[in-house]
């Protein structure tokens, strides 16, 4: 018993997601510089920052979307190589949601969420459908499983991205601006989906400008501008006395629109 | 129609009004009398040199005549299947050779695509009717005109193919890789179903070009259509009745061709992309 709480407590030491020294250059454009990070589990992360700051750039360096010049990334203590099948494995244990949804143009909402299961972990065909139904149900798009991406609105199709993300049983997901291409009308349903998914227990790094969802859900605020993480904090204290100036400024700039 | 599907044209032209309308009406009633005077001059050209006369036309009216030219058919379709299918598959190894991270592979794809691209289907079929004979290849008479065709085909398959891929959005990839997806699931599940999608008209196309380069079927002593119309010709000495029957046999079967590529393409249709 004693020896299980021990083994408990390790496996909470061990961050689901961190990041060692991260140095990134766009040719001579210093992106991202010597980042730390790291996530435990079931914890929500949100990444602020102003555009071009990075913020995109480190989500997708978590997966290795992007190269990296220098650093490491470790995925639940395995330490994510160049290429090869390690690769994709820890990529799979990683879910992410882009700005853009990215679903499959030419496959059904069913077979987006399918799909990845199947080819990845050979999940049998008919216990993958059974299980993307349940995803669907859950995020509130099971009415929609036979059509194409192309036949919904953004916020459903954001939602198909969840629930696509989620049928891989990721460590965690790493959501970029997943509101920002969405009509103002159809934010609320995605932002209720990730409130809830955070309430479940889901580890979250999130990249976005709703400042209002970031004070609710962030366990931490991460602001990044120039490429480095400029201030580490809770929601509290972050949002109501920042301590680096430039995240003040930077909240200021965002005015009375999000406070 | 929908917005979303519209096409191309109602997006750069605005529908016309009361003047354009008078204009169409006005320029479409010179062209069809300059094209009825036209076509009244070429037949009586060939009513004062003869070819209508009813000798000329009468083997029509017999059925051995439509079995010799539908035997020519079946073998010019024979060998348009058998060239686009071996195009096709050329054509799709090309294109991976070209898109490899392998520089060596590239290269060598990129020379095979150029090369192929680059010499009329005449010279091939001069290689493999009078070149390869004397290495020793003795082909039949089917592959040496279906080789030289699928050859000529391929590099312009393997460019209409990548043009496809291309144009792939990045994200899509992105996507099945974040998923936990392989480089080979990514891109044959993925990737090339959307790429290819977008290229389907511009392949049934190329399969029109292959068609038409079965006619070269004559050099290699092949019963296609086109010979089989030539061996008509000499017999009845038929020029003019033969030659309109077997154009108006190609126009059909290119015409179905376009229809499958509709039909083919509404179905694929991606919501959103229209092809005409
Ligand atoms: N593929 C790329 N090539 C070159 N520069 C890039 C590329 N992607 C992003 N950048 C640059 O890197 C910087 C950080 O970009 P990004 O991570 O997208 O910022 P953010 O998401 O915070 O707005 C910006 O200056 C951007 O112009
Ligand atoms: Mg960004």
């Amino acid at each position: 018993m004693a020896q299980e709480q021990k083994r408990a407590d390790a496996a909470r030491q061990v961050p689901v997601i961190e990041l060692r020294h991260i140095d990134k250059y766009f040719g001579s454009l210093h992106v991202l510089k010597d980042v730390n990070l790291s996530v435990q589990r079931g914890e929500v992360v949100v990444i602020i920052g102003p555009s071009g700051s990075g913020k995109s750039t480190l989500c997708r360096t978590i997966n290795r979307l992007e190269t990296i010049d220098a650093g490491e990334i470790i995925i639940d203590g395995a330490v994510m190589p160049e290429e090869g099948k390690m690769l994709a494995k820890l990529r799979s244990e990683i879910g992410m949601v882009f700005q853009s949804f990215n679903l499959f143009e030419h496959k059904s909402i069913l077979d987006n969420v399918t799909i990845a299961p199947r080819d990845v972990l050979r999940v049998p065909r008919k216990e993958a459908q059974e299980e993307a139904m349940r995803l669907l149900e859950r995020v509130g798009v099971a009415d929609q499983a036979h059509k194409v991406p192309a036949q919904l609105s953004g916020g459903q199709k954001q939602r198909v991205a969840i629930a696509r993300s989620l049928a891989m049983h990721p460590k965690a997901i790493l959501f970029d601006e997943p509101t920002s291409a969405l009509d103002p009308e159809m934010i609320g349903e995605v932002l209720d989906v990730m409130t809830e998914l955070a309430g479940e227990g889901m580890t979250m790094v999130i990249v976005t400008h709703e400042m209002n969802f970031a004070r609710r859900v962030a366990d931490r605020v991460i602001f990044m501008d120039g490429g480095s993480i400029l201030e580490e904090n809770t929601p509290q204290e972050f949002f109501s006395a920042p301590r680096s100036q430039r995240a003040r400024d930077f909240l200021n700039s965002l005015g009375d629109r999000e406070r | 129609m929908s917005t979303a599907n519209s096409s191309i044209r109602d997006v750069l032209y605005e529908p016309p009004g009361p003047k354009t309308r008078r204009r169409i009406g006005i320029a479409t009633a010179v062209s069809i009398v300059v094209l009825v005077v036209l076509a009244a001059k070429v037949v009586r050209q060939f009513y004062i040199a003869g070819q209508l006369g009813p000798k000329y036309w009468s083997l029509f009216a017999r059925y051995t005549t439509w079995r010799f030219l539908g035997r020519g058919l079946a073998g010019t379709m024979e060998v348009a299947v058998a060239a686009s299918a071996v195009a096709f598959a050329a054509g799709l190894l090309l294109m991976l050779g070209r898109i490899s991270r392998y520089k060596i592979l590239r290269g060598f794809s990129t020379a095979l695509i150029e090369i192929t691209r680059g010499i009329p289907t005449l010279l091939f079929i001069y290689f493999f009717f009078l070149l390869a004979p004397q290495f020793g290849l003795k082909l039949p008479a089917f592959w040496k005109i279906t080789l030289p065709v699928a050859i000529s085909a391929a590099g312009v398959v393997a460019e209409v193919l990548r043009s496809g891929v291309n144009a792939v959005p990045k994200g899509q990839a992105e996507a099945a890789v974040s998923l936990g997806m392989r480089g080979g699931s990514v891109f044959f599940k993925i990737v090339f179903p959307q790429g290819f999608r977008y290229v389907v008209p511009a392949l049934i196309s190329e399969i029109v070009i292959v068609l038409k380069d079965t006619t070269f079927a004559y050099v290699v002593n092949y019963s296609d259509l086109m010979q089989n119309a030539k061996v008509l010709i000499s017999n009845y000495d038929a020029l003019l009745s033969v030659y309109l029957v077997t154009a108006v046999i190609y126009i059909l079967i290119n015409y179905l061709l376009h229809k499958l590529s509709v039909r083919i393409a509404g179905r694929n249709r991606i919501p959103g992309i229209t092809i005409e």
